[in-house]
């Protein structure tokens, strides 16, 4: 097997900060860019599956800052930043310490809240956005659906985007 | 640990020395394992070439589509679907040209001439990734090697900005710091890795030493390295975060080898002081040549973003951004930009050809294209056929088709078709070909109307 179902990543059992208080929501740094097992995912080709969800939907977050949010592993988190907001999963990160900032795998995700702006260099800021993490209890989208909610190119009625059932982990189209 | 996981024994064939579709590195030592005419095993490849030539067959894009009214893709005929996306294309005021960083240079050649012909903005992933990184060359000038000059004589490698590890998973082992060269008999025992990144990821990981300064510090540290090069003494106690004698002694360090190679990523150029910072590393470099050698490369991404900008640059002056509205090629950056266009609702029809905008711009510019059409042609159902109105099954470039790519250090490569593709696709250049050929009908219709 070249690819994994989802992410390997460590289960940090030790959750009490004895200084940190609880709290619903942290300010945080978002960092996007690529990683192995989101570039593995994409690049098979295997967008639409719950395993793209479950590589490039992830905020990797320090486990102090979990901590901070009461969350464990494969908890979901809305993450808002002025651009726009999305729900992910966290997990902890095998890159830490980092705390005070998260990262988030690119992908239609990470995009929804990062930053357009290029000041006039072309290339926009991927990296640095400030936002804010909350626990949630709504769902992460898969890649069909979110990309459905989020530009909803071919949807008629707006409102009831909610209400539509999900476009699946495979290809839909008409054959001939 | 992990499962372990047997040897493929059953094939038919073995294609031996094809090269990696994927990133930068462009590795020509992999050998496919062929099966009743798919490919069931990779040798020597990492896990991103390996996942990306057995691909999954599920989402294959096979057959021409297009978005009809009530907003579903349904399958056509080659000739309509051309046809439908030549008409967009010529009825078109301002269209981008996107992508081409996943496909062969042949088959930008005709994309080039299609580009000129309508007027076209013809511009490919660097704009989200390395351009800056071409504008501060453009500035400050490119100190370059090839990667086996580093092979045989690098003794220092510095990675920054860069998470090679993830992104160019062989890069370390095949390039820089694992391979025994000429003058590094004993491989990676004889090199020093530094790397310089916020996060201890895992190229920080398997370094000698790794520099975490502050996010957004990169231009400040840079700064103090040069001078201290240059023999000044550090006012501050800390740089971006690192005490000052971290900060000599790193210098002090680099001016030692016989010979540093730098490796920057996207690090850099995501960053707020984007093409600044590379433009202060590339002057770094410059300072360091007047001790020892010292050369920088920018890790490239996909396997021929390096070869459009190269192309382009041959045969229009500019690397990416061209900007034919006017018949001749323009260039500003800020200005004739995919991002820049998009976010400003400048585009009016949008064709991309092997990439991925709905899984790499930021949503403020995938929000125009969901008012434009767009025309994919690519190989894979991803993100950007959710927001496709016309899509364009190709061929996979290096598996299924042969085709000329550059790698990162601009070292051109030919790869080489091992297996045949899926009946009902096509390859890119011929798509392209025949798109232009369709354009090229309707434009003279256009003009026999208007004569009369
Ligand atoms: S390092 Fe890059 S080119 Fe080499 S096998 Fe891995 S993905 Fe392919």
């Amino acid at each position: 097997m070249t690819y994994v179902d989802k992410p390997a990543i460590p289960k940090v059992v030790k959750f009490d900060e004895p200084n940190a208080k609880l709290r619903n929501k942290l300010d945080v740094m978002l960092n996007t860019g690529s990683d192995i097992y989101q570039g593995a995912c994409k690049k098979r080709g295997s967008t639409l599956k719950d395993e793209y969800r479950k590589v490039a939907g992830v905020a990797y977050m320090d486990p102090k800052d979990m901590a901070k949010l009461g969350v464990s592993n494969w908890d979901h988190v809305k993450v808002i930043s002025d651009w726009g907001e999305v729900v992910v999963n966290a997990a902890h990160s095998r890159d830490a310490p980092h705390e005070g900032t998260i990262f988030i795998p690119k992908g239609p995700w990470a995009n929804v809240v990062v930053s357009p702006e290029t000041y006039c260099c072309c290339d926009p800021t991927y990296k640095g956005i400030m936002c804010t993490v909350e626990k949630t209890d709504d769902d992460v989208l898969l890649m069909a659906d979110l990309m459905r909610a989020v530009y909803k190119k071919y949807v008629k009625d707006e409102e009831g985007i909610k209400d539509l059932a999900t476009l699946g982990e495979m290809p839909v189209y008409k054959k001939l | 640990m992990a499962n372990y996981e047997p040897p493929v024994t059953d094939y038919d064939s073995i294609v031996e020395n094809c090269t990696c579709a994927f990133c930068g590195c462009n590795c020509d030592d992999l050998d496919y394992l062929i099966k009743d005419g798919h490919v069931v095993g990779v040798r020597h490849a990492c896990r991103l070439g390996a996942s990306k030539i057995m691909e999954d067959m599920d989402q294959r894009l096979m057959v021409p589509m297009i978005r009809g009214e009530d907003g579903e893709l349904a399958e056509t005929d080659w000739d309509t679907a051309l046809d439908k996306a030549a008409e967009l294309i010529a009825g078109a005021i301002r269209p981008i040209f996107y992508g081409w960083s996943e496909t062969s240079i042949e088959t930008m050649h005709h994309g080039l001439e299609l580009g000129e012909l309508v007027g076209a903005v013809l511009d490919n992933q660097a704009t989200i990734c390395h351009g800056p990184s071409l504008q501060a060359v453009q500035n400050a000038g490119y100190p370059i090697s090839t990667l086996g000059e580093v092979k045989n004589r690098a003794d220092m490698c510095l990675y920054t900005g860069s998470n090679a590890m993830n992104s160019h998973p062989r890069h370390m082992a095949r390039y820089s710091t694992f391979p025994r060269g000429y003058f590094r008999p004993r491989g990676r025992f004889d090199r020093t890795v530094v790397t310089l990144d916020p996060k201890y990821s895992d190229t920080a990981k398997m370094s000698d030493i790794w520099v975490g300064f502050e996010q957004n510090g990169d231009y400040e540290f840079y700064n103090a390295i040069r001078a201290v090069l240059k023999g000044k003494k550090l006012q501050k106690e800390f740089i971006s975060g690192i005490p000052k004698e971290d900060v000599e002694e790193l210098a002090e360090a680099m001016k030692n080898v016989q010979f540093g190679a730098l490796f920057f990523g996207l690090g850099l150029t995501h960053t707020l002081s984007k093409q600044r910072n590379i433009d202060i590393a590339i002057q770094m470099v410059a300072d360091l040549n007047s001790y020892t050698k010292w050369i920088l490369m920018p890790m490239r991404g996909h396997f021929n973003v390096n070869g459009f900008n190269i192309f382009m640059a041959f045969e229009t002056g500019f690397p990416y951004g061209v900007d034919f509205a006017r018949g001749y090629q323009r260039y500003m950056n800020g200005e004739t930009n995919t991002i820049d266009l998009l976010t400003r609702k400048e585009c009016d029809v949008f064709m991309v050809i092997a990439a991925d905008p709905g899984a790499h711009y930021p949503g403020g510019a995938i929000k125009h294209l969901a008012e434009i059409p767009v025309i994919q042609v690519d190989i894979h159902w991803g993100p950007s056929t959710e927001i496709a109105d016309v899509v364009l099954p190709g061929s996979f470039v290096g598996v299924e088709v042969g085709g000329t790519s550059y790698r990162m250090d601009g070292v051109p490569i030919w790869m080489k078709k091992a297996i045949d593709k899926p009946e009902s696709c096509r390859d890119d250049e011929w798509i392209i070909k025949e798109l232009l050929e369709r354009v090229k009908k309707i434009k003279a219709e256009q003009g026999a109307l208007a004569s009369k």
